[in-house]
């Protein structure tokens, strides 16, 4: 349990933010004639006014989330990739909810989805949880494969029977009444979305949980050692349901909100990889919640850009997937290199 | 080879592990390394084998300065080292693991390959007995041992550092290491044997360099000193044990029923176990290695699930086929290997004290308190270094016996369970353990020992049973145990007689 030196938390994040500059100024200079410019054009696009930081907010919101649904298991051993499936199932089952209930008032309707969406964001968590726990089923495999299974569900309801007719052929449901709307407020021209908020509540509080409770120590010593663990009484099968059905929750929850406050419907593409995007921005915060706060913010603000690279550099979308995979190189590589010259 | 030791010191935090220790070993002796728990002979051995890098001090061969920055230096010096925790694959077969550790192993590694049975030609030599087809899971650990020693001579060690090697052997697996290692020092091989048993220095050492606190006491040759010598010079004058007191116990009512208990796990099977334990009676259970020792204990203790019978205390059933319950707060469980089986290795010392009472530690747990509640258990079980906040698997072999032993019998428990648990302990340590196990008994616990030494088991234990392919073939009161005779059991050759 030895904590990583003062210098080495600092020094870190800042080699590994310059590196990124630098690496991702060489790969402007590749396609674009003034590199400087349209970094600063990408900085620009994520951070640079209210708008475009509400944009960036709105980005972050899923990533923050699907990374605690991935930092958590990681605390007992569990490696997940379940995020994205869990996004897409929570959106499915509290767009059920909605549709159910399309003209209730919000009280009626607001706890009915979100209940619903961290219900089914929960199943298909604890699935995979209960398979590892029971049957020693690999749960990295088995969160890919629900992933598959959660998006063509969605694809197929949103297709077919939940489809809204008057789309014509645009597979999409109904738009979600305004009492499905989770409130936002906007501050000094940002707007901040309360599932924001909700989010960095989460965070904070598992991190309490996790650094400071028994219970916390109790997923410590299920990854050190189960037999240790049951030494101490502390059951595996249960946590480990319990903690993928929490993981699945969290997840579930951004799905729910990608449908209510995003997208105002559920259609195909509620998530660009939101759920591959917090699995990275998880194991780059070491597992630590409150460093995922920052860093998916980070990511956020990168897939935000995509819009103003687009505009000013004529870059394709994708670049910010490659940026993306740029910043998390760069992060890898100088933990990796920091860790080979300590040893 | 000539290789000198100068002025090595080594530090661990604020524990001198080594203290300006000045070592020659010859070409062609062996050097018994004696010392207790924690006097620093493995790490001043791991020094030399480029484990760790010494704080000051410099490593000699032949006359020239060498600095040893990793095993693999010291193995093209010709230093190799076994270790008590063995590298070996268990799903392979001992020609598989020697050619794995072969470094001019062919690439294609056909059976009729000439290369691949040169790496044979020393297991022939040293260990002729050896199946090279067979799985090192199928072996002894003895034989493990011997697998382990051949990989080493395969790269051409001329030195070999042994470390600890007979705190895992049965004594006729001991016997055969000390002619093992006279038969390499006639080859002209360098033997270092770790140890803290004088039987090892008088059986097999040419000189013996006696280690206590860190710091080299002395070097002899080994014929010149006796036990009581040795003694006095491993643990510093005027050390004694405590007498170990043993009771009868007071009833003869049977608390501790294991009743027709049968488990299996993997390869081993334990079948029809019946044992009747009365409240205070210590019950040894001898036995070679690998004939379900380990599956019994975990089956009493809880730890694996029956098949049939029942585990019945006070009255109560405490396992059965149906259910069992992992640490009930009534049992103590010293399980063997306790590094893998009762602590967590990367978690603090303090951590693992905590874990048999966990459920009254406050779900925000107070760790001021928990370390200082630590800290006395460790003064008081004498873990060295007395470090609270120390990951345990930093902990050498008996300290961490004695960690658990902390946790496990620092508490009255009215069933003891015990496997193996002085393996790894000097004389000293051993006698603590004893005193605090056999203080169970006195206050009315059932004590289930299991121990290969036969010696210690007829010395304590009330009545003694003898597990030979997981059956308990036979049960004799300590008065008429004769040592031959439970021998003979113990090799299955009193069964196969009668």
């Amino acid at each position: 349990m030895t904590e990583p030196s003062v210098l080495r938390r600092y020094t870190v994040p800042l080699a590994a933010g310059v590196l990124f500059v630098a690496v991702a100024l060489a790969f402007f200079a590749l396609n674009a004639p003034a590199p400087f410019a349209v970094f600063g054009a990408m900085v620009q696009g994520a951070y640079g006014d209210g708008f475009a930081l509400s944009i960036s907010l709105v980005k972050a919101t899923p990533i923050l989330l699907c990374a605690l649904s991935v930092a958590l298991p990681a605390r007992m051993g569990l490696i997940t990739v379940g995020a994205e499936g869990q996004l897409y199932f929570g959106a499915l089952t509290g767009t059920g909810a909605v549709l159910g209930l399309l003209h209730a008032p919000a009280w009626e309707l607001l706890p009915a989805m979100l209940g619903a969406a961290l219900a089914g964001g929960a199943l298909w968590g604890a699935v995979p949880g209960l398979l590892r726990a029971r049957l020693s089923v690999n749960e990295t495999i088995v969160t890919i494969l629900l992933n598959y299974v959660a998006i063509r569900l969605v694809d197929f309801v949103v297709y077919g029977p939940w489809k809204n007719a008057a789309n014509l052929g645009w597979p999409a449901t109904v738009s979600f009444p305004a009492a499905a709307v989770f409130p936002a407020f906007t501050v000094h021209g940002t707007t901040v979305h309360a599932e924001f908020l909700v989010a960095c509540a989460a965070a904070a509080a598992l991190h309490g949980l996790v650094s400071r409770s028994r219970w916390g120590l109790s997923l410590t010593l299920l990854r050190s050692n189960r037999r240790a663990a049951s030494i101490a009484g502390v059951n595996y099968a249960r946590n480990a349901v319990a903690v993928m059905a929490i993981a699945g929750m969290l997840a579930g929850f951004a799905g729910i909100m990608q449908a209510a406050d995003v997208q105002g419907r559920l259609q195909p593409d509620i998530s660009v990889g939101y759920g591959l995007s917090g699995f990275l921005v998880a194991w780059l915060a070491g597992q630590n919640f409150l460093r995922i706060i920052p860093l998916s913010l980070l990511m956020g603000g990168l897939t935000a850009s995509a819009d103003a690279l687009q505009l000013f550099a004529q870059l394709p979308f994708a670049s910010t997937v490659v940026l993306q995979g740029l910043l998390f190189g760069s992060v890898l590589a100088l933990n990796g290199w920091l860790r080979r010259s300590k040893a | 080879m000539l290789v000198a030791l100068k002025g090595i010191h080594k530090r661990f935090g604020s524990v001198h592990a080594n203290r300006d220790v000045h070592l020659q070993i010859g070409a062609g002796e062996v050097l018994a390394l004696l010392g207790e728990n924690g006097a620093g002979k493995s790490t001043l051995m791991k020094i030399l084998y480029g484990f760790y890098a010494p704080d000051a001090g410099e490593i000699l061969i032949d006359g020239v300065p060498v600095r040893m920055d990793s095993p693999r230096t010291a193995m093209s010096r010709g230093i190799g080292m076994v270790f008590q925790h063995f590298s070996l694959v268990r799903e392979l077969s001992v020609r598989e693991n020697l050619l794995l550790a072969y470094p001019h192993s062919p690439w294609w590694q056909g059976r009729a390959h000439a290369r691949a049975n040169r790496v044979l030609r020393r297991l022939r030599e040293f260990a002729p007995d050896i199946d090279p087809d067979a799985l090192v899971s199928q072996l002894s650990v003895g034989e493990q041992q011997q697998v382990e020693l051949v990989k080493v001579l395969n790269v051409d060690a001329r030195l070999v550092i042994l470390d600890e090697p007979t705190s895992v052997l049965t004594p006729p697996e001991a016997e055969r290491l000390w002619a093992l290692v006279r038969k390499l020092a006639e080859a002209g091989h360098s033997v270092v044997f770790i140890t803290h048993k004088l039987e090892d220095v008088m059986a097999c050492a040419d000189r013996v360099a006696i280690m206590r606190a860190g710091a080299l006491v002395d070097v002899r040759d080994a014929n010149r000193l006796n036990e009581q010598q040795l003694v006095e010079l491993m643990m510093g004058a005027g050390a004694h044990s405590a007498a170990i007191e043993v009771d009868a116990p007071a009833s003869a009512v049977a608390r501790l029923l294991v009743a027709a208990v049968s488990a299996t796990r993997d390869v081993m099977h334990i079948e029809d176990i019946n044992l009747e334990l009365a409240a205070g009676e210590i019950l040894g259970i001898a036995g070679v290695a690998g004939n379900g020792q380990a599956l019994l204990a975990d089956a009493v203790a809880g730890f694996a699930p029956l098949t049939a019978g029942e585990v019945i205390l006070a009255g109560n059933v405490l396992h059965s086929a149906e259910r069992s319950i992992a640490h009930d707060p009534r049992i103590g469980y010293i399980p063997e290997n306790p590094l893998r089986n009762a602590v967590a290795a990367d978690l603090s010392n303090y951590i693992n004290l905590l874990l048999r009472r966990y459920s009254e530690v406050a779900f925000f747990p107070r760790w001021e308190r928990e370390k200082t509640a630590a800290r006395a258990l460790i003064k008081r079980f004498d873990v060295r270094p007395p470090l609270a906040e120390l990951s345990s698997g930093a902990l050498s072999g008996g300290n961490l016996q004695k960690l658990v032993i902390a946790r496990e019998l620092s508490r009255p428990r009215e069933l003891v369970v015990a496997c193996y648990p002085t393996m790894g302990l000097d004389v000293h340590a051993a006698a603590a353990v004893y005193q605090h196990l056999f203080a169970q008994a006195r206050a009315g616990a059932c004590v289930l020992w299991i121990s290969e030494d036969l010696d210690d088991l007829m010395r304590y234990a009330h009545r003694i049973a003898v597990l030979y392919h997981g059956r308990i073939v036979v049960t004799v009161d300590h008065r008429d145990a004769d040592r031959h005779v439970l021998g003979r059991w113990m090799t299955g050759a009193a069964a196969a007689a009668a």
